[in-house]
């Protein structure tokens, strides 16, 4: 999903690293080193998606949110800070952010999240019973999952993990995301727990025969084929 | 001198001065007690030999019948009621005179007291002059005004010096009771920073005085080690920042370059290449953690919450790898443990001393995670039946990259441990370890909500 996005950062090295990764991985980007350039950006073209830095000369990232959502533009936007402190966060989500990254981060994290974010603005509010990818079909509100028909039997953390790859179909969610949305971690744990419950997610999903569902993008995480 | 006074403590220094009060005062009663009681015999002398030379003056001529007349006048006059004569002649005959003594009184002053049956007197002088022709004259006066004085006079002092002690013991003790508490106030604001509560501050009354100016130097100097404090934080904000910017987009490209390699031989080692920069990462993380932990800004966050919930959780979501690594991971997980704090630290508390005892001890050992309320406290342990820790290695586990000897050729940064004990004192707790007889204990304790 090739998207238009909007990087808001005033470090120019940092903006211009950013943009040629993203770029790279077949974004349109374009740079806006502060608030005003943001603004009149905004206001001139259509992107899906905005990266603004928290620290901005002049108006900051939270003022600069707060007068976007205030004037009912509604993309996603994904807040970028080094300030990585739970009630930061906190705030940047309230002032209107649909996502918060500390820095540093790297251009496939930034994917993952974007595409993620920019999906989850597809969903309309009748997601329905159930949500399905291939031959896989997830029910939140029963807590049941399928394969080909027949039912998984998931403890309730790996019925989590599957709802998060089948919701996220064929984006990546990166280990940092899977442990924010299926633990609500704000923290790495050394041990890959991420891993582990993938690897015991697989073997029930292939317990009944088929192939691996849950593709492994090396060194970023996983997606579901 | 100065060294002995420094030593003593403000208890020691109020015991040693009213001791010293106390002597002075009884010394000082006894002194005037017995003034007193000098003064009232010289005075009661002085009018015994008054009147005994008025009745009978030295050389003069004497006349028995004459002065015994003269003592029996005296006797009736009101003003000398309280006096008793008596005349005797050269064998010790009683002649005449008031009184009637029981036993011979020696020449001169002497005391005279109840033993000697003397009707209405209980205390007293006596004088005997021996006269020209061998009689003897005896004057007998009391020195005591009414009975009972001598208890009296005790009763008074007694009120009186007690009434003094009383009030300098109770100004020692409100004075020093106010000492006590001011200081309590300093100390209990350099427990709270301790306990990383930075903005606490000494109360300050605003009175000038010498209290409250130690208070606002006190504050001033809080107020210093802040601004230190941010600053340093700033820096290691600033490096963590610059570092891990370049080190993010370096494992950035080495994850593109694996997924480009295929399969080949090469992606073991860009794999592991991209391990060691989640290693140093993580490092990072746990440095930045360290700090915002013992910043207390996350204090702000805190909430009620059952520990158990969350112990049980963690537990569970560990106990597939445990089994993974050939660990046995069981549980001892009393419910409910309310606590005030904050759910992500004391989860990562958990996972890190789960961790530490997985990936430090051998296979096949049981580790045991353990929460029960006791008290006032929730007690979280976390025990293996491993080798163990020898008590003198104990303390460089829970320093700052203080690593054992035995472990430094694993993986771990060597701050799993100084984060666990700094969140525990966020918590207004603290962290321990023992010897489980055999292996390690790990125990975590923190007040109930």
């Amino acid at each position: 999903m090739a998207l238009a996005i909007l990087i808001v950062e005033d470090d120019g090295e940092l903006a211009e690293n950013l943009s040629r990764e993203m770029s790279g991985l077949g974004h349109q980007c374009r740079v806006a080193a502060n608030g005003q350039q943001a603004l009149a950006a905004i206001a001139s073209e259509t992107f899906d998606a905005v990266v603004m830095d928290r620290m901005l000369p002049g108006m900051n990232g939270i003022t600069l949110i707060e007068q976007l959502r205030a004037a009912h533009v509604n993309m996603p936007i994904l807040m970028l800070s080094a300030l990585g402190r739970s009630s930061q966060k906190v705030e940047g989500l309230e002032a209107g952010a649909d996502d918060y990254v500390v820095k540093p981060v790297d251009a496939a994290e930034l994917h993952a999240r974007l595409t993620a974010l920019v999906r989850a603005r597809g969903w309309s509010a009748d997601e329905g019973d159930t949500i399905r990818a291939g031959d896989i079909i997830v029910s939140p509100t029963r807590h049941r999952a399928w394969r080909d028909g027949t039912a998984l039997e998931l403890a309730s953390t790996e019925f989590k993990l599957l709802t998060e790859l089948v919701r996220h179909n064929d984006t990546v969610l990166t280990r940092q995301m899977l442990l924010e949305r299926v633990w609500n971690y704000d923290f790495e744990p050394a041990t890959n727990i991420v891993d582990a419950y993938v690897g015991r997610l697989r073997k029930k999903l292939m317990a009944h025969g088929g192939s691996d569902p849950i593709a492994t993008v090396r060194g970023v995480g996983y997606t579901l084929r | 001198m100065k060294r002995a006074l420094a030593g003593l403590t403000l208890r020691g220094l109020t015991a040693i001065y009213l001791a010293l009060f106390l002597m002075a005062t009884v010394v000082t009663g006894l002194a005037t007690y017995s003034a007193t009681i000098r003064t009232i015999r010289n005075l009661v002398d002085q009018r015994l030999s008054h009147v005994s030379e008025s009745l009978a003056p030295d050389g003069g001529r004497l006349d028995r019948q004459r002065l015994i007349a003269q003592i029996d006048a005296l006797s009736r006059q009101r003003d000398t009621g309280d006096l008793g004569i008596a005349l005797f002649d050269e064998e010790g005959r009683w002649i005449g005179g008031n009184v009637r003594l029981s036993r011979r009184v020696p020449m001169g002053f002497s005391g005279v007291s109840v033993a000697d049956k003397i009707e209405g007197l209980s205390k007293g002088r006596a004088l005997a002059r021996r006269l020209g022709d061998g009689t003897v004259l005896v004057a007998i006066a009391e020195t005591e005004p009414f009975d009972n004085y001598d208890l009296e006079r005790q009763r008074i002092y007694l009120i009186g010096f007690g009434s003094i002690i009383l009030i300098v013991v109770g100004g020692t003790s409100l004075f020093s009771r106010v000492v006590h508490r001011r200081i309590t106030r300093i100390h209990s604001a350099a427990d709270a920073i301790f306990d990383g509560d930075m903005s606490y501050r000494v109360p300050v009354s605003g009175s000038k005085g010498a209290f409250d100016r130690q208070g606002i130097a006190f504050n001033r100097m809080l107020d210093r080690i802040n601004e230190l404090m941010e600053g340093i934080r700033g820096v290691s904000d600033d490096i963590a920042h610059d570092l891990r910017t370049p080190l993010a987009r370096l494992r950035g490209r080495l994850a593109a370059l694996s997924q480009k390699a295929g399969d080949g031989e090469l992606v073991v080692e860009i794999d592991e290449a991209i391990a060691q920069c989640d290693e140093i990462l993580a490092l990072f993380a746990a440095i930045l953690r360290i700090a915002e932990v013992e910043g207390g800004s996350r204090r702000a966050a805190f909430e009620r919450f059952d520990l158990s919930a969350v112990a049980q959780d963690i537990v569970a979501t560990m106990a597939p790898i445990a089994e993974e690594s050939g660990h046995e991971l069981e549980s001892g997980i009393d419910a409910p443990v309310l606590v005030e704090g904050d759910r992500q630290l004391l989860s990562q508390v958990m996972f890190n001393l789960i961790e530490n005892a997985l990936r430090h001890t051998a296979q096949g050992t049981r580790v045991r995670v353990g929460l029960m309320a006791s008290g006032a406290q929730a007690i979280l342990t976390v025990q293996d039946n491993g080798a163990g820790v020898p008590p003198d290695e104990r303390d460089t586990a829970l320093r700052r990259f203080g690593r054992l000897d035995g472990s430094r050729n694993s993986s771990g940064h060597g701050l799993g441990l100084p984060l666990v004990a700094a969140i525990a004192r966020l918590h207004g707790g603290g962290l321990e370890l023992g010897d489980a007889e055999p292996g390690l204990i790990a125990k975590i304790w923190l007040p109930l909500a």
